[in-house]
């Protein structure tokens, strides 16, 4: 029954995306649009030879991977601030009246604003990159990671209490893993925002990666090369989202009901 | 007060009272109750839906704090909880991130119990209260009745002096309680330990007695003590198991 259910889900997904690519050379080859706007033979032609003739300094895998590293980077070192703050804000009355009102402050203030700024204080080198890939992670991993420590069922912290636990355990076995769905919703997001804010990020003074693509492709008209990039950053993103899942399946196995 | 037999009472209540205070009101939920549990008894407290006998039972449990009188277990006075007394709740308050063993070792491990007795002392309550082969298994894959042997387990496992149950079948299925029930007496029969139990169901209350004590509704305070003398396991149908149901079934109309 299920496995016939996932195959039906298949079927649409490839179905689905038949068809868009189907509407794509629609436009480019009969509407006027295919004056400027490259069909999806031209994108696929050039990610295939993309991967062998090197756009500026690398082929496309190498681009890709400078660009996962900085979102990695920015994303790992946002999650455990993120997640420190979080929970410090939802557990401790101190914290959250002192640190609540700053984060609320900056929270609203998209990624690509911190550009200018981020320059001027750590300059055009990696870091800034990674600061530029963490900033939206942080704030939603912080959120979740917030919320889920003001959530924890003060019963089983008093059955804890019960039990003769300390409140140094109670705060690891207890607190943390009562969040833990909450955070990993948080950094489900997180991760998708990292990898959007990628863009952002290279178009500080980069020689490489997706984003510089994308404005490489757009300062040079190629749009050809523009689409390459957005075709690399969705697939990439797609999978980063399922890689992330499927490590949620493992770590909170507890709190997902199956029918 | 009295004392029963020439045992001293493991649990004492002496004149303890609760009274919520806030801002514009005070609210009194327990009055100067007083009362003693003999080592190894099973008293049930039985009173109307919302008086307070869970604020009873947290007072004992040192969950809550008296605002008048005393609490004592085991000659010492209850000021915080405290691992001598093991609590059966009736949401089970099961953590949902431990599987069965986590839950029923929790208590040990955080006391530093080593590995291996731990898990032998959890193992043997595991299956003492038939869940044998559900070890690994995370409560949201039980049914109610599972999850509050689980709870029972856990609590039995922590060895504490005296077991406080909050009304644990209160959420469960008729079928399901009379069940629950009968082991509950088989475990304690063969694990005795002090209980105090909550309840609002006189069948339950008469099955599982030593003696019942009835409160009354909100100041909440004793009313009548009643002893259970009848032979166990008890019949739920015979005519003198009825008599007592129905003499505690007046009593607590009365309070109303």
């Amino acid at each position: 029954m299920k496995k016939k259910l996932d195959v039906e889900k298949m079927t649409y997904a490839v179905l689905a995306i038949a068809c868009f690519f189907i509407f794509w050379w629609f436009i480019t080859t009969f509407t006027p649009a295919k004056e400027t706007t490259p069909g999806p033979v031209e994108v696929i032609q050039l990610l295939f030879t993309s991967f062998f003739e090197p756009i500026g300094s690398h082929v496309i895998t190498g681009h890709l991977l400078v660009s996962l590293r900085r979102v990695l980077v920015g994303f790992s070192v946002a999650t455990v601030l993120g997640i420190v703050l979080g929970v410090a804000m939802g557990a401790s009355k101190w914290a959250e009246a002192i640190f609540k009102p700053i984060f609320e402050l900056l929270r609203p203030i998209p990624p690509i604003a911190w550009i200018s700024l981020v320059i001027l204080f750590f300059g055009i080198g990696e870091v800034s990159k990674y600061i530029l890939c963490g900033i939206g992670a942080f704030t939603n991993v912080t959120l979740n990671a917030y919320t889920g420590a003001q959530n924890v069922d003060p019963e089983l912290v008093g059955c804890a209490r019960m039990l003769g636990t300390s409140e140094r355990d109670i705060f690891f076995r207890v607190v943390l893993p009562s969040c833990t769905p909450q955070i990993f919703a948080g950094m489900q997001v997180a991760l998708s925002t990292s990898w959007m804010a990628v863009l952002a990020a290279e178009m500080v003074g980069a020689q490489e990666g997706c984003g510089w693509m994308i404005q490489r492709g757009s300062d040079t008209l190629n749009i050809t090369l523009v689409m390459v990039g957005m075709i690399v950053i969705g697939c990439v993103g797609m999978l980063l989202a399922a890689v992330m899942r499927v490590i949620e399946r493992r770590l909170c196995a507890w709190n997902i009901m199956e029918s | 007060m009295e004392h029963h037999g020439e045992l001293t009472p493991i649990i004492s209540l002496r004149h303890v009272g609760k009274t919520y205070m806030s801002v514009h009101r005070s609210n009194e939920v327990v009055r100067d109750v007083s009362l003693d549990v003999a080592e190894n008894e099973f008293v049930v407290l039985f009173g109307p839906g919302q008086c307070g006998k869970t604020t009873l039972l947290n007072l004992i449990a040192g969950l809550q704090l008296p605002t008048a009188g005393e609490v004592y277990v085991d000659g010492k006075k209850v000021e915080a909880p405290g691992p001598d007394r093991g609590v059966v709740y009736q949401t089970t308050a099961l953590f949902p991130f431990c599987t069965v063993m986590g839950n029923v070792e929790f208590g040990p491990k955080s006391r530093g119990v080593d590995k291996k007795t731990r898990r032998e002392r959890a193992q043997y309550f595991i299956d003492l209260v038939g869940l044998q082969g559900f070890e690994n298994s995370y409560p949201n894959r039980l049914s109610g009745g599972m999850r509050q042997r689980v709870g029972i387990a856990r609590a039995y496992a922590n060895d504490p002096k005296v077991m406080l149950m909050d009304e644990p079948f209160g959420h469960l299925d008729a079928q399901t309680r009379y069940m629950m029930e009968a082991e509950l007496e088989k475990l304690w029969q063969k694990e005795k330990r002090t209980v105090v139990f909550v309840t609002n169901n006189s069948e339950e209350a008469v099955y599982l007695a030593d003696r019942i004590l009835i409160l009354t509704n909100t100041p909440t305070h004793v009313k009548e003590e009643v002893r259970v003398d009848l032979p166990r396991p008890r019949q739920y149908s015979d005519p003198a198991f009825l008599a007592i149901r129905r003499r505690i079934e007046e009593l607590c109309d009365d309070t109303l």
